[in-house]
């Protein structure tokens, strides 16, 4: 929600600045996520004396202008100024949201600062042009004359619908500031005429806890005064008329939302709240068709809906420009009635998200007479006496205070007497060793609830981090197995993948699942994700089929798979290409290490068919496969000392567009490190991303103490496909480069 | 001849358990589809609160969930186990939502939980710090703000200041009454705390990862680099 920085400070006058406020919140449990501030101060009055055109741009000018003192020459792109007008200068180092402005070169020619337009000032979103002043005085600080208005939005957590209102979140400040919100009182201009002989009221379901409504007869529908259409712009909503903005106004204002019915409409004179009890198509206010369902609850004229309660007014009952006679609601609805009903309606509205969250049914009526007052000053009308209602406040019931536990569970040691303070400050009263909770407050049950006020009002600084007492050494767990499985796996060679959880119907196909025999996700967003894989083979060899530009592919996951009956970890390994049969050695490998038969494992090539159908290019790929608990259950382990050493890494992006390959080989002396010449390739070649060596070894025939290196190359363009002769030329700067640098001969 | 290739994931996990493990977190692991009750009843998280609308989650068709986060450990350990306790469970866990660069249907979290007599917040504050200090190094700009998450109370987010930007990175706090409950342990006894940290954000500041997608691509081109 969005909240003004002036709206805030009609319910409490605190002294901090928009900055300041918004950290305070952030610290009492609401996260800021903008803070849209006034015009920056270093933002003035200047008068053009003289535009010229910019020498090496046609679309720009040079203003030369005075801030009162000097003159100063800015560049600027507006079509709209002239000689003579009064204009927004924002000096270097003027701050206009995160960007600060400094002195610039634009296009040849230095500029110190910058000509403003509405948008640049926050005050619209024009930015056609720069802002031209009236009635100014050149050097003035523009905020003098242009107010903007301090924007903080918030994201308040489901607990706490009480912030969802000017007066909710000014109260929590207030409580910080240690002070007390007091709700001012409305008087109420009321006429002889009694509301409740023109409209009765009666709640027919236990979903509705209070039903308030007052009668304004007489009412002039038009458009909003300036600043009621200005508030709500700058919190994000749309004016439509009068009535209808006032009782928006009183939602944010407090929390409560609100309805303007057509009086003349409600034909029955009577309002019963009842649940539907058979489907019906109705209309709601944003001209969309719905399905009412049995148990939905609605506002109706005797027997006809005229509104979903809580959630939106239909058509029917809609308030337009020919209405004089206005029916306003206040009211509380259920929780989880108003919450079902929305979702099932796909419609959340302003008022749903309140209600669901909880309203304060304490201010209510207050709410109401407050409406009826704003509605009588700005659309004229007279207020029939007396609210007429049904049901009652719902009460909370009170919650045990408890000294010791607060105390206790916060690891502070916090005085009674400031407990107290802060409790009242937020509206709780202490009752002997009950606290009464206030109608506002939905989210206190249990005494621990209380820690929580304490700790955010005092600060979380006020607790003193202490330490655990020192543990006992944990007992080794199935984690650390696997893992070291993982680490034996990356010894022989293989690459770590890791798949997704989910097969997709062509994978299904590819794989010749039976899709029968596995479980279904029942929402998927995304078609991917509409089973969940019972083997890891599947999606391993799709990474075979998605890596041509690798010749030998050897790789492995440990990852749970799911059967209708089961969930289980299990390990798979794919070899391929030449290093097909590598699979049977990898698997003979491991199971030596942990001293396991090996029984369990399957190993099988994949069939030409198989390939195929996963578009496989290469002609031989191998598999092995194990349910990972059987292999545990034996497995002998020597340590459990697991690798965590990331520090050495270093990521280059990988492109859109394919890679070339090349190779290389070198003859270099013996004490020349094969991760050297790795890192001088990638270090050489802006386009090379990831290099491999692939081959080492010395002989007589190189010359004494020389060896011979080969290298896997991939290169890559970020931005398109790299040609043939740009991979050649990357070649040759390499060569060159170790030639320089290791006196390494390359060998053809 | 060829190295072998952990993926990144694997090893960011492994270093936070290895933090736990030297504050003396045994490791736990929780199955990945799990039950209703589980993965929210069980936290407080019952079906007509709001709360649930925060994540979306992947419902099977037999009426369980894929775990919306790996703290559907904590009442599975608590209930087989007496205080006091501390674990960590890793895993991965699942949004049902559309993918783009900053966002995966599936991710990794570790979650942590602490229970025995007098556990306080101040504990908690204490063993964050340790694990900001740990994983970021002592210079580490950190704050702690409080937050709502339906499963602690009180509950408090981590932040840390990343080119003087906070970035949340660490959710936390008491153990609630009703999850202790759950759990079978008498609330009026014993205390706790949780938290919860996923490394997928933390990998991708470190080694610059502009895709999240990558990291379940199987693209040998990002695997063989780590």
């Amino acid at each position: 929600m969005k909240y003004l920085y002036s709206w805030l400070k009609e319910y409490h006058d605190f002294k901090q600045s928009p900055e300041e406020l918004a950290e305070i919140i952030v610290s009492l449990g609401t996260e800021i996520e903008s803070l849209k501030s006034q015009i920056d101060e270093k933002i003035i009055v200047a008068k053009i004396i003289e535009v010229k055109n910019h020498p090496n741009a046609d679309r720009l000018h040079i203003a030369r202008i005075s801030d009162g003192k000097k003159e100063l020459e800015v560049v600027c792109g507006a079509p709209n100024i002239e000689a003579g007008q009064l204009v927004a200068f924002a000096q270097v180092g003027t701050k206009i949201g995160d960007f600060e402005i400094k002195k610039a070169e634009i296009r040849g020619v230095e500029s110190p600062g910058m000509l403003c337009s509405e948008r640049e000032l926050g005050i619209s979103d024009e930015h056609e042009g720069i802002k031209i002043l009236e009635n100014v005085e050149i050097g003035e600080k523009v905020s003098k004359y242009l107010s903007t208005e301090v924007v903080l939005e918030a994201e308040v957590t489901p607990n706490r619908g009480d912030l969802l209102s000017h007066i909710g979140l000014a109260r929590d400040i207030g409580a910080y500031n240690k002070s007390k919100l007091d709700v001012p009182k409305i008087d109420l201009d009321q006429s002889d005429k009694k509301a409740s002989d023109e409209l009765g009221v009666e709640i027919k379901s236990d979903k509705c806890d209070l039903y308030c409504a007052r009668v304004i007869k007489g009412v002039k529908i038009g458009p909003s005064p300036d600043w009621l259409k200005e508030k709500l712009i700058a919190v994000g909503a749309k004016p439509i008329n009068n009535v209808v903005d006032i009782t928006n106004f009183i939602m944010l204002d407090m929390g409560q939302p609100m309805h303007a019915f057509d009086g003349k409409k409600i034909k029955s004179g009577k309002i019963v709240i009842c649940d539907i009890d058979k489907e019906m198509d109705v209309e709601t206010l944003d001209g969309i068709k719905r399905a009412l369902l049995p148990g939905m609850l609605a506002i109706c004229d005797s027997n006809d809906p005229i509104a979903v309660a809580g959630v939106m007014g239909l058509g029917n009952s809609e308030i337009d420009d020919q209405t004089t006679d206005i029916v306003l609601e206040s009211a509380v609805f259920n929780r989880k009635s108003i919450r079902k009903t929305a979702k099932l309606l796909s419609l959340v509205s302003e008022a749903s998200y309140r209600f669901e969250r909880g309203v304060d049914a304490g201010l209510t009526q207050l709410a109401l007479d407050k409406a009826a007052k704003m509605i009588q000053e700005l659309a004229g009308g007279e207020i029939y006496s007396g609210i007429v209602k049904s049901g009652d406040v719902p009460r909370h019931d009170p919650v045990k205070l408890d000294y010791k536990l607060i105390n206790d569970l916060s690891g502070a040691k916090f005085e009674e007497n400031d407990v107290d303070a802060i409790l009242n400050n937020l509206g709780f009263e202490i009752d002997g060793e009950m606290v009464k909770i206030p109608t506002w407050r939905h989210d206190i049950h249990d005494k621990e609830d209380f820690v929580e006020e304490i700790i955010r009002i005092v600060g979380l600084n006020k607790i003193k981090p202490e330490p655990l007492k020192s543990g006992s050494t944990p007992a080794p767990s199935d984690y650390f197995k696997k893992e070291k499985i993982k680490d034996l796996l990356a010894g022989d060679g293989l690459t770590e993948a890791l798949n997704y959880a989910f097969l997709s119907d062509t994978d299904v196909v590819a794989a010749k699942i039976d899709p029968a025999d596995l479980v279904e996700v029942a929402n998927p967003v995304q078609e991917e994700n509409k089973y969940l894989r019972n083997s890891l083979i599947p999606l391993l060899l799709k990474n075979v089929a998605k890596n041509p530009s690798f010749d030998d592919i050897e790789i492995f996951e440990i990852g749970q798979i799911f059967t209708k009956e089961n969930e289980s970890t299990s390990l798979a390994i794919v070899t391929s290409g030449k290093s097909a049969r590598k699979a049977k050695d990898v698997v003979d490998n491991l199971c030596k290490h942990l001293h396991v038969s090996g029984e369990g494992f399957k190993l099988y090539d994949i069939d030409r068919d198989e390939l195929q159908r996963f578009k496989i290019k290469k002609q031989s790929v191998s598999v092995a496969q194990v349910n990972l608990a059987q292999i545990l259950k034996e497995a002998k382990f020597e340590n459990l000392e697991i690798e965590a050493d990331d520090s050495d890494i270093v990521y280059n992006r990988v492109s859109k567009f394919p890679p070339v390959k090349r190779d290389l080989s070198f003859i270099v002396e013996v004490k020349i490190q094969l991760d050297e010449i790795r890192k001088e390739i990638l270090q050489t070649s802006p386009k090379a991303f990831l290099v491999e060596a692939f081959d080492e070894f010395a002989d007589k025939r190189f010359g004494d103490n020389k060896k011979n290196v080969a290298f896997h190359v991939w290169m890559q363009d970020l931005d398109k496909t790299l040609s043939d002769q740009e991979a050649d030329d990357q070649i040759s700067k390499i060569i060159e480069s170790l030639k320089q640098k290791f006196s390494a001969d390359l060998r053809s | 001849m060829r190295q072998g290739h952990l993926h990144p994931s694997t090893m960011f996990l492994r270093k936070l358990v290895k933090i736990y493990e030297e504050l003396g977190f045994e490791v736990y692991e929780s199955p990945e589809v799990d039950s209703e009750w589980y993965n929210f009843d069980a936290l407080n998280v019952p079906s007509d609160h709001p709360a649930r609308d925060v994540q979306d989650t992947f419902w099977l068709k037999d009426g369980r969930v894929l775990r919306t986060q790996t703290s559907n450990g904590q009442v599975r350990f608590g209930e087989k186990n007496k205080p006091p306790f501390r674990i960590v469970i890793p895993g991965r866990c699942f949004r049902n939502e559309a993918t783009d660069a900053r966002h995966e249907t599936t991710f990794y979290q570790v979650e942590g939980l602490c229970v025995d007599e007098n556990i306080s917040v101040a504990n908690l504050f204490w063993t964050i710090d340790q694990m900001m200090k740990k994983l970021f190094g002592n210079s580490i700009e950190y704050r702690i703000r409080p937050h709502h998450y339906p499963f602690v109370e009180p509950g408090y987010d981590v932040d840390i200041k990343l080119n003087g930007k906070w970035m949340e990175i660490f959710g936390s706090g008491m153990v609630h009454p009703i999850v202790l409950k759950n759990m079978g342990i008498d609330s009026e006894k014993y205390s706790g705390f949780a938290f919860g940290l996923g490394p997928d954000r933390m990998m991708m500041k470190k080694f610059g990862i502009e895709d999240i997608r990558l990291n379940l691509s199987g693209d040998l081109r990002y695997l063989r680099q780590f």
